[in-house]
């Protein structure tokens, strides 16, 4: 995997406790189009604390381009904003 | 590796973040995907060279290898590095890694203090009962901090918050290191006397010049001689040399704060009178909300302006009843800047209110102006601005003069933990 680092649209739920579940989201591609990826199976969550700035990590598995992939998405806690992190 | 009755007495940590401004910048650009490490090349963080804030406030190690010093400016930092990278101070985010960082040092003592942005003094006495072995424990929160938060810090360990604090600054980065008494004469004594905690460059040219140039050297002197030429304080950086130090680490809510100041640098010379008046009112607008925020009345003001020459004065007055009101403080720094100004153009202008007692019994003077109307005013606009913004409300004067209404201070009207030359 390699770090990509994009802002991306995304739709998630949240449990009664505030933790968000990814469902799909949408990216614009090289090409200026774009394109949605579903959520298949997510695979862990972790959080950081980088710089005092708080962060989870979630580890999916989704269907790009006909392929599984695991791709790694960022959700900015004092933001609000997701992130493609790796992929 | 130490024996337990060397810690019956008491534990003092100092923890300090390796050049902190920079290593807050280099972990915040990591996790927001950037692939360079700033920590990693030569590199530093800088004021803007524009508004004239044209100084290196941190520098990473490979930066230091060229001799660029913290306080020159860009310029002759450029002139050492041609590829020097320069980013700019990001004080918002500081503030946030130096929270995260007093939660995280929490979890260990139920004792800390906050000593400046970067540096926090912890009381461990009695808590090896809990956490075992001191040093273990510091390399444990060394870590801790590296794999949570992401930058490095220096942990110096001894018996007061002195040489806890003189350990720390041993060998950088990423270290811990002992400094207890019996460690003075190896550890500390060899070092040169600038090195020593409170000895800056006019004490240690003082010292130099008299054949004193190590701690050591000037652990070995008598107090007496040293009272000759630095006074009182020449009896407390002897002490320093020595090691001795009784200061507790604080809670932080117990500091008596002595003064309040703002001043600030202009991004153009100052030639007219009218011009430096606003700037004096901004910046004492900014000074007398905090005075207020602390329940203060100033009885001394003092004001203090440099040149584009770089020379710097001040003057100051005393008042007879002390005052909180934003006018009355600004007529009189208006008046002493009368008195100071020869007319030269002017880069930095500053205010500091001091002797200061507590506003809940004022005193009107019969022979000056009934302030209470003032004081109702002043209170008022502090509520609208707190609830609405610094900039809710301000002075009509600021209109068209391209100056900003509330002046002074890095994060405008909100705190921001600062150095301090008490232990």
């Amino acid at each position: 995997m390699k770090i990509y680092m994009k802002p991306i649209e995304l739709i998630a739920w949240f449990t009664k406790e505030g933790i968000p579940h990814p469902i799909k989201y949408k990216i614009q591609t090289e090409d200026n189009s774009q394109k949605v990826v579903k959520i298949l199976r997510l695979l862990a969550r972790t959080e950081e604390k980088i710089a005092g700035n708080r962060m989870y990590i979630f580890k999916c598995e989704g269907n790009i381009n006909g392929i599984l992939k695991i791709f790694e998405l960022k959700y900015e806690l004092n933001t609000c904003k997701w992130y493609l992190y790796k992929i | 590796m130490f024996l337990i009755n060397k810690y019956t007495k008491h534990l003092i940590f100092h923890i300090d973040v390796n050049s902190a401004y920079l290593s807050w910048e280099a972990a915040s650009r990591l996790q927001q995907g950037d692939s360079l490490d700033l920590r990693t090349i030569p590199s530093a963080v800088g004021g803007d060279p524009e508004t004239r804030h044209g100084i290196i406030l941190a520098k990473s190690i490979p930066a230091k290898k060229f001799k660029i010093q913290t306080g020159e400016t860009l310029f002759s930092a450029r002139t050492k590095c041609p590829d020097l990278v320069i980013v700019s101070p990001n004080y918002p985010l500081y503030r946030q890694c130096s929270t995260a960082l007093k939660e995280l040092v929490q979890n260990y003592s139920p004792l800390i203090q906050q000593y400046s942005v970067d540096e926090f003094f912890l009381d461990f006495t009695g808590m090896n009962n809990l956490f075992g072995n001191p040093v273990d424990t510091a390399l444990k929160i060394k870590e801790h901090v590296k794999n949570e938060l992401g930058f490095t810090v220096n942990i110096g360990i001894s018996t007061n918050k002195l040489l806890a604090k003189m350990g720390s600054e041993l060998q950088k980065p990423d270290r811990v290191h002992t400094l207890f008494p019996e460690e003075i004469s190896k550890k500390m004594w060899p070092l040169p006397i600038d090195e020593l905690f409170g000895v800056g460059r006019a004490t240690s040219q003082k010292l130099r010049d008299r054949g004193i140039k190590t701690i050591g050297d000037l652990a070995a002197q008598t107090p007496a001689y040293l009272e000759r030429f630095l006074k009182s304080y020449g009896t407390l950086i002897w002490n320093y040399a020595n090691g001795r130090d009784i200061s507790p680490v604080r809670n932080n809510k117990t500091i008596p704060v002595k003064g309040m100041g703002n001043s600030t640098t202009l991004s153009f010379d100052v030639t007219n009178q009218e011009t430096a008046y606003l700037i004096l009112l901004s910046l004492t607008e900014t000074v007398t909300t905090r005075l207020r925020d602390a329940g203060f009345c100033a009885g001394l003001i003092s004001v203090s302006l440099k040149t584009n020459g770089f020379v710097f004065c001040s003057h100051q007055k005393k008042l007879y009843s002390p005052t909180d009101c934003t006018s009355a403080i600004h007529e009189i720094a208006c008046t002493l800047f009368d008195q100071l100004w020869q007319g030269e153009p002017l880069r930095h202008l500053g205010i500091r209110l001091s002797e200061l007692c507590l506003n809940n019994f004022y005193q009107p003077s019969l022979f000056e102006e009934k302030l209470e109307k003032q004081r109702l005013l002043d209170k008022t606009i502090d509520t609208i601005r707190s609830k609405y913004g610094s900039k809710a409300v301000f002075r009509s004067s600021f209109l068209h003069s391209g100056l900003s209404p509330i002046m002074g201070g890095v994060i405008e009207s909100e705190e921001y933990p600062m150095m301090s030359s008490l232990l």
